[in-house]
Formats: structure tokens, sequence, C-alpha cells
């Protein structure tokens, strides 16, 4: 789940990789500094803005024990005071200069963000700099923004009709890793955050050596690389190790079937997910590909089979790529009259025909054309294209894969599709979340 | 390419006993999209912005007729034919279209608004050609399939019991009809189960006849393509592309007499007990979007209620941390659009931030703004302005409101210098006489036990509906013989 310091998010498509022969090459500079620190750069100066991002490599599956919802509450108290900046001055530095600044918070990392005009490229630096070295939050401000993300909360699972079943499903679908903690967090755990595990949290994972700074946009290579100097070297690397998430999921021995009811569920819905490896396996790019031809667009199979054909109003499919380990989640909101355990049985009945047939050449070229087009529509904005490295680098550990992971999107064969799916949506076990209304408890549905 | 310079003031606040931050370099220049535009012999206007560093391009067909045209018992019907539009043709399936579409990697979706309708295509550039005919055989060519009416129409029915369940969505709805009563703005642009029950196959193909014209559409596209060759393309498409000689109602929503000034401002409740948060709407009447105020109104918004640091979202999240946010904004249209403050937050603050809402649009019209809040708020304005043309698909929403307004292209250049223009006596004066004072509507949706009371203890009458006896189809908002 992507959780973000406010709502005027700009909303990237998601995608695992994707870049093609068409597609301009994100051409970027590296270097590190020698506390750790891994700075890229993309120059492009074809508008007078730049974006400035720094993603630490800490997010919810890092919530202290006892504290679901601590990164992402930890994101927010980013915003105020640090030693020379007070409350909100991040605010002042971009959007009162025409700009603007956002965080999200993922499951794995942590993405902090500007895009201002590019004569305020060195205030920023020295901005993200000041957070990334210190941080001076005082108890009201601290007690004000853990109210904000309570009411995000209401916001994001309790008003929706289908939030409580977005909220549902990682905490059903893991066992052992902390991916099965919402990021989101909960009223009781919010509330027993205190100020002392602020500091306690930026301490363990707020370092140069857990961060990576990426600039994107109109710059100058040599004034950018003086700046980054004066600024962000004098930033010491602790000697503490950082904490690590090493915890094994098993693979799930049996399907395994939950029921959920909420107050006001207009229509009933249906999700299930499979576990599925890392970003990194050579399985991830084709269960993207999958995902795609499942659900990605009016023609693809589910929306022509459950929506086309009257059984869902709706329905998606999301590959959902981790860093440990994947998610493969479908999701259908059920029509009027319609049952969840309809849609579960054409859902099953299309994965068996992918498993047993390999996709048609043209259905292939299909569902790349759709990645490739929603890649370049990323790539439209420098704040875009410093997405993508960023995604690359938290889910890839490398950011050579914006582009390269374009060759592996077009080398992906029908077979290949066919397989994974095979492997991991045939003879994987599903957990299938019915979620119904309130009224529905005890009768049968 | 002509260039504008995107002159910021500067202003960082002064942190005396701390480090300062480094002050801004000299800014430099916006670019500032050049549109080139023909109309086709058929009166079809096309405007073309080129635009080369990603192969990638956005059209739109725009249609100047929307939901304000819908007949007075066919709420809904403007979107109901914009999505029933791409679902066939005389040549093609509705599956065809879709597989088509989707096999070139572009997307085609069509949707109403209040004074149009759209048909929006994205696509890669060497596949527009072909991702073009799509468009133009949906709009020329639809045929409004019976089994497909059928189906669309069952699902938007759905979508409306879901999106009618959460009072976010709800607020909205409930305040358009405080807002215009029974005027063509008043009703929810997607209609309601009843509406778009009663809508026949027949009403789309008189409503896609009489709007659907070459003569009341304009062609816009933005991105990795040449000005001629976009020509070449629309007249290839769309050449031959007839006028009906039945022509459809002009400006459907002006034409009718507006009596909004007649609707007395009303406090109203829908008790949603089982809800998860209160959503909390604050509205009245606003501006056309050709009214000389309208910079006016942008600036005084930008310090109101647009964007992170705007008085709203000072008041309520940042210093009391009743919400995840809090916002406003002007709908100008053809006719007088909304204005409109939101926010949601917990049932028992429902109340105060209702208060707090209508206490900053007064304070707007009271007092002057301060030249150091002010000046960053039009900052923040003109920054939104040059960001939303860093995108094919942002050029063609800024291109496609001027040519849907009557506007002239060339106000695509003056719209920095405009916002720099107004001063704070402008803000005050705007607000005094559209934002302040007692013909504010207000409607709280949620757990009405927990509000109702304080709320009455500030806003004098409140009328308090419960869920099951609202009805959204009329301006009383009560099914008829419902208790009060």
């Amino acid at each position: 789940m992507r959780l973000a310091r406010t709502l005027f998010l700009l909303l990237i498509a998601s995608a695992a990789s994707a870049a093609t022969t068409t597609i301009p090459p994100i051409a970027f500079k590296y270097r590190v500094l020698p506390n750790g620190l891994e700075v890229y750069s993309v120059q492009d100066r074809s508008t007078p803005t730049v974006a400035i991002h720094v993603w630490y490599r800490v997010g919810s599956k890092h919530d202290p024990q006892g504290r679901s919802g601590f990164a992402h509450l930890f994101e927010h108290i980013m915003f105020k005071s640090t030693k020379n900046m007070p409350a909100e001055m991040m605010d002042r530095l971009t959007e009162d200069v025409g700009g603007f600044n956002n965080a999200t918070t993922f499951d794995d990392s942590t993405a902090y963000y500007e895009v201002v005009p590019s004569n305020y490229l060195e205030t920023l630096l020295w901005a993200e700099a000041e957070r990334l070295g210190s941080l001076t939050v005082d108890d009201a401000n601290f007690k004000s923004e853990r109210d904000v993300v309570k009411e995000e909360f209401r916001f994001r699972i309790l008003a929706p009709p289908y939030g409580k079943l977005f909220y549902a499903i990682d905490k059903n679908s893991f066992v052992a890793h902390p991916y099965k903690r919402p990021g989101i967090g909960s009223i009781e755990e919010l509330d027993a955050a205190t100020i002392d595990d602020v500091k306690a949290f930026h301490a363990t994972f707020y370092r140069p050596d857990n961060a990576i700074l990426l600039v994107a946009g109109d710059f100058e290579q040599q004034q950018l690389d003086g700046w980054v100097d004066k600024y962000f070297t004098p930033i010491a690397k602790p000697s503490t190790e950082i904490p690590n998430v090493n915890v094994e999921e098993p693979a799930r021995k049996e399907e395994k079937r939950v029921d959920e009811y909420s107050a006001n569920v207009p229509l009933p819905a249906l999700a299930m997910t499979w576990l599925t490896p890392s970003a990194r396996h050579e399985d991830a790019v084709p269960l993207f590909i999958a995902s795609t031809v499942l659900a990605d667009g009016e023609s693809s199979r589910l929306q022509e089979k459950l929506v086309r054909g009257e059984i869902a109003q709706e329905v998606f499919s999301d590959a959902n790529l981790r860093e440990d380990l994947g998610l493969f989640a479908v999701v259908a909101i059920m029509g009027s009259e319609k049952k969840p355990a309809d849609a579960e049985k054409l859902i099953r009945a299309e994965l068996a025909s992918m498993a047993e047939k390999p996709v048609s050449a043209a259905e292939l070229e299909k569902a790349k054309n759709l990645i490739l087009t929603s890649a370049l529509r990323e790539r439209e904005t420098s704040n875009g294209k410093a997405f993508s490295l960023g995604e690359a680098l938290i889910l890839q550990h490398d950011a050579a894969f914006v582009n390269a992971g374009l060759a592996k999107v077009q080398a992906v064969t029908a077979a290949d599709v066919q397989r994974v799916v095979k492997k991991y949506l045939i003879e994987g076990k599903p957990l299938v979340i019915n979620y119904l209304d309130e009224s529905a408890k005890g009768g049968a549905q | 390419m002509k260039r504008l310079l995107l002159s910021i003031a500067l202003a960082l606040p002064l942190v005396a006993q701390q480090v300062a931050p480094p002050p801004p370099a000299a800014p430099r220049e916006v670019k500032l999209p050049q549109p080139a535009e023909k109309t086709l012999a058929n009166g079809l206007r096309v405007i073309v912005v080129p635009k080369h560093d990603i192969p990638l391009v956005a059209a739109r067909l725009l249609v100047k007729t929307g939901a304000a045209a819908d007949p007075a018992d066919r709420d809904g019907l403007a979107e109901l034919t914009a999505t029933v539009l791409t679902q066939g043709t005389k040549t093609k399936s509705a599956e065809q279209i879709a597989r088509g579409v989707e096999a070139l990697g572009a997307t085609l979706s069509a949707d109403a608004g209040w004074d149009f309708t759209s048909i929006d295509l994205s696509v890669m550039s060497s596949n527009l050609s072909s991702a073009m005919t799509y468009v133009a055989d949906v709009a020329r060519n639809a045929t409004f399939a019976k089994t497909e009416f059928e189906r669309e129409r069952a699902q938007a029915i759905d979508a409306l019991q879901v999106e009618l369940t959460e009072p976010r969505p709800l607020a909205g709805v409930v305040m358009s009809r405080l807002i215009f009563g029974d005027a063509p703005y008043g009703h929810n642009l997607t209609g309601l189960p009843a509406s778009l029950a009663k809508i026949t196959r027949e009403d789309l193909v008189k409503f896609h006849a009489a709007h659907y014209r070459p003569d009341n559409a304009v062609l816009v596209l933005a991105g990795d393509i040449k000005a001629d060759d976009a020509f070449a393309l629309a007249q290839s498409a769309f050449g031959g592309w007839k006028s009906s000689s039945r022509r459809g109602a002009e400006s459907t929503s002006s034409s009718k007499t507006r009596r909004l000034d007649d609707l007395k401002p009303r406090v109203v409740v829908i008790d949603m007990p089982e809800s998860g948060q209160s959503a909390v709407v604050v509205g009245r009447a606003g501006i056309r979007r050709a009214d000389a105020a309208y910079m006016n109104a942008m600036v005084a918004n930008s310090v109101l209620g647009a964007g992170y640091s705007s008085r709203l979202n000072q008041e309520i999240r940042i210093k009391r941390g009743l919400s995840y946010g809090a916002g406003s904004s002007f709908e100008p249209r053809v006719d007088v659009g909304p204005f409109t403050a939101r926010t949601e937050t917990k049932h028992e603050s429902a109340a105060e931030v209702a208060g707090l809402l209508v206490g900053e649009l007064n304070r707007l019209s009271q007092s002057d703004v301060p030249e150091a809040e002010l000046t960053p708020r039009k900052a923040a304005l003109i920054g939104g302005f040059a960001q939303s043309l860093e995108t094919t698909s942002g050029i063609v929403n800024r291109v496609s409101s001027l040519a849907l307004y009557g506007l002239p292209l060339s106000d695509i250049n003056r719209y920095i210098s405009g916002v720099q223009a107004v001063t704070a006596d402008d803000v005050r004066k705007f607000a005094a006489s559209n934002l302040g004072g007692k013909d504010v509507n207000v409607v709280v949706i949620g757990d009405a036990k927990q509000f109702a009371e304080p709320l009455r203890a500030q806003f004098g009458e409140v009328e308090v509906i419960a869920a099951e006896e609202l009805d959204l189809a009329s301006p009383t908002l009560r099914v008829r013989k419902a208790k009060n």
C-alpha cells in the first residue's frame, strides 16, 4: 500500500519496470559519498524545473513491534522541525515558490520528494540534508500530526465502502513476514507511539548510508556535485548496524478462506492473493505481464469475462512486486445479485486456461505495448523519471533496471507467462477473502 | 518559441536564530506551448501543440455539450451516452474496438462533464494515426446497441449504489442540489438509479445525433507530432464527418432561466450512523468561466483552499490535526458553477470543522490578505500552471478548456501576468461579494447524534435527514411523506 503525506499526491503508474527501443533511455550519473549516500542524477533542461528525491531504505516492514503504522507516521513527522527549519518550512521552500512536495511510505522504502523551479535546487538540497541530519520535533507537533494520521486511517480504511477489504488483504496474506502488518497501522498502535519512538527511528534508519539522493531535471552537473558535497558530506555515518528484515515467509500449504464484514457494503467483493517471489526473481517480469493480460484494459481477459460478462462491477489485478516477496492479487467488486463465488469460479477458470495454453502472440504484444506506453507517460516529467529510478533501486537493487527492464519485458515469451501462471497461481495456494455486508453475517452468501 | 519570464518572488521566512537556507539563484524562463489551429470545412476546429521530447501524443475530441443538457427527467444521459459510445460502431463490435485500441498500447475513454463531453486518447506517437481512426469511428458511427446500452446502464446503477453510500461523494451530490435546486447543474452528473432506469436507448441515439457533430466539436492534440501532420490526420479522420441537419439546443444551460438567488441557504445533515468518518462541505454559487473576475477567483481560492499551505488546510489539518486534508475550489462553467470547501473528520469534530470552513470564508472577505501570504499563494498557482504544461495530457486539458469556453488560445500566455496582477484589495472585494456572508449552504454527512446539536448551536436551523429518507432527485431532498 502506498501512503502519502497528503491527498495532493501525484500518482505514478506502478510499473514493475519498462522501457523499450523506442523509449529514450534514462541517462543517469551515479556517485557515492564517503558517508555512504548514493547519489543519482538525470539531466533534462527542457523545462526550468527540477525534482529532488530522497529515498530511505526503510518502509512499513520496519515498523517496530507493537507500532504498526509507525514508518508512515514518521514520514509525516519529517515535515516538522529540524535544527534549522521550523515545522512546515519544507512547504515554504516548495509550494510557496511554485513547486510542491510530498512523501510516500511503501512496504520497503520511504520516498520524500520535491519539484521546484530549478533556481531553488541548492535550497532544497540544503533542506533535505537538514532533515537527514536532525529532527527536533516537539510533543505538540507530534501529537497533532498523529491525529492527522488517524484521520487518514478513517479516510482510507473506515469511510470508503471497500477500505476494510484492502486493509484485510496484507493482514491475511502473510503469516510470518512483517508485510502482514498494515502500513497505515491501527488507531490503538498509533496512539501507543511516543516522541521517543520518533527519535529512535530517526537514529536507526535515517542515515546517509541508508539513503539515496536522486536529482532529475534542470541543473548543471558540476554545480550539483558541488552542492551535494557541501551539504551532504558533513553528515556522519553512524557506526551502528542497520537492522534488516530477515523473515522467511513460509510457502502456503493449503488454501485459506476468510470472510470479512463491514457496514455499508453495497455490493459484495472478492479478493484472491498468491505469494510470489521477490521483484528481483526472474519470474517477476513474466508475472507482471500475466497481471496485465488478466485485467489491464477493457479487452483483458477478466474485464471481458467478469465485467462485460456482467458478473462484476469492477475487477483488477496487481502483480504487487516487493523487495522480499511479492503478492499477486485479483480483486473483484460484484455486480448486483452476484456472489463472490461467481467471480471466483471464473477467475480460477481463466487462470487454468492460461496455465494450460500459452497466450497468443497478439495478446502478449498488446500487454507489452500497454506497459510500454504507461512507462512513457511516467517519463514525461523529471519527477516521473526520478520515481522510476527510485523504484528500480529499491525493488531491483539496480538503477540500470530502468533501462534494462525494457529488454526484459520485450524478451518475455508466451511460454514464460504460461509457466509462471502455472507455478504460482495454479500450483500456489490462494487466500480467498469474501467481503460482505454486516447483514450477511451468519447467513448464507 | 515564445518565452515568458516566470518571475517568482522570494518568499523565504526569516529564521533569526538558525542557519538560513541558501537563497535561490536567478530564475529561468518558462516555455509556454504555442498552439497552432485550423478549422476544417465541416466546422471542426483542430488545435495542435507540438512537443517532441517523448514519443507520446494525447488527443481529445471535445464535444461542447455535456450533462447540463440532460433533459429534466433523464439525469445522467450525457454521461451514459459517452459511456456507451465506445461500445460498438457500424463496423466494429465493442470487443473489436477495445482489442484494437489496446493492441496499440493506447487508452481510449469517453466521459461527460457539465458543459462538454470528451473522448480522450493517449498513445505512443508511432501508433497515433491508427488509434485516431477509433476516435473518429466512435464519435461518428456509434450504434448504441441495445445489449451494450442495457449492460452499461446496469453497471452505472451499481456504481451509483457504491458512490452514494460513502459520505464524501454523497456530500458533493447533496451540495449541488442545495446550490442549484432543480436548475441544470443541480442533479448528479452520472444520474441516479431511478433516472437511469427511465433512460432508453433512443434517448442516447437522439443525444448523440443532436450534439456530436463537427460544428459543435474541437479536436486538440499535444505531443510528438508536427502541426501540419496533425491537420492532415484530422482531415483524413474527420474530414468526411457531416453535421446532421437537426441542431442541438445551443448552450442549453444558459438558455434556461436560472433563479439561484431565490434558493434559501440551508444547513443539511444526512444521518449515516455507521459511516467511518463525517464529510463536511460548505458551498454556494460561484462564477462563470468567462467572468471578468476569473483570475481574482483563482487567487482567492489559492489563498483559501488550493494546495497544502492554503488557509483551510492550515487551520484544520496543520494547526488542529482535525483532518487528513481540507480544501476548496471554484468550478467556473458556461453558466455560474459552484464554489465548495470540503473536508472529512471524525464525527465528533464535524461541527467544529464546519464552523472553521465558514469562518475562513468570512475572514477572507473581511480583511486583506497580507502580501507575505499573497505572494507565495500566487507563486503556488503559477507553479501549478507551469507543471500542468509538462505533460501532453496537461496541455490538452488547458487548451481544450480555453477552446470550450470560447477564450482566445493566447490566454495561455497571459495566465502568469494575470495572476500577478491580482491585488489583496481585489481578493477581499471578490471574497466579500462571492464567498462571505450568510448565503452559504452547509452539508454534513455522518453520525448525526455526534454533531447535530453543536451544529444547531452555530447555525440555527439544521435539517436532519435520515439516509433512507433522502431523495436526491428532489430539491427538498426528502422522499415524499417523510416524517420530520
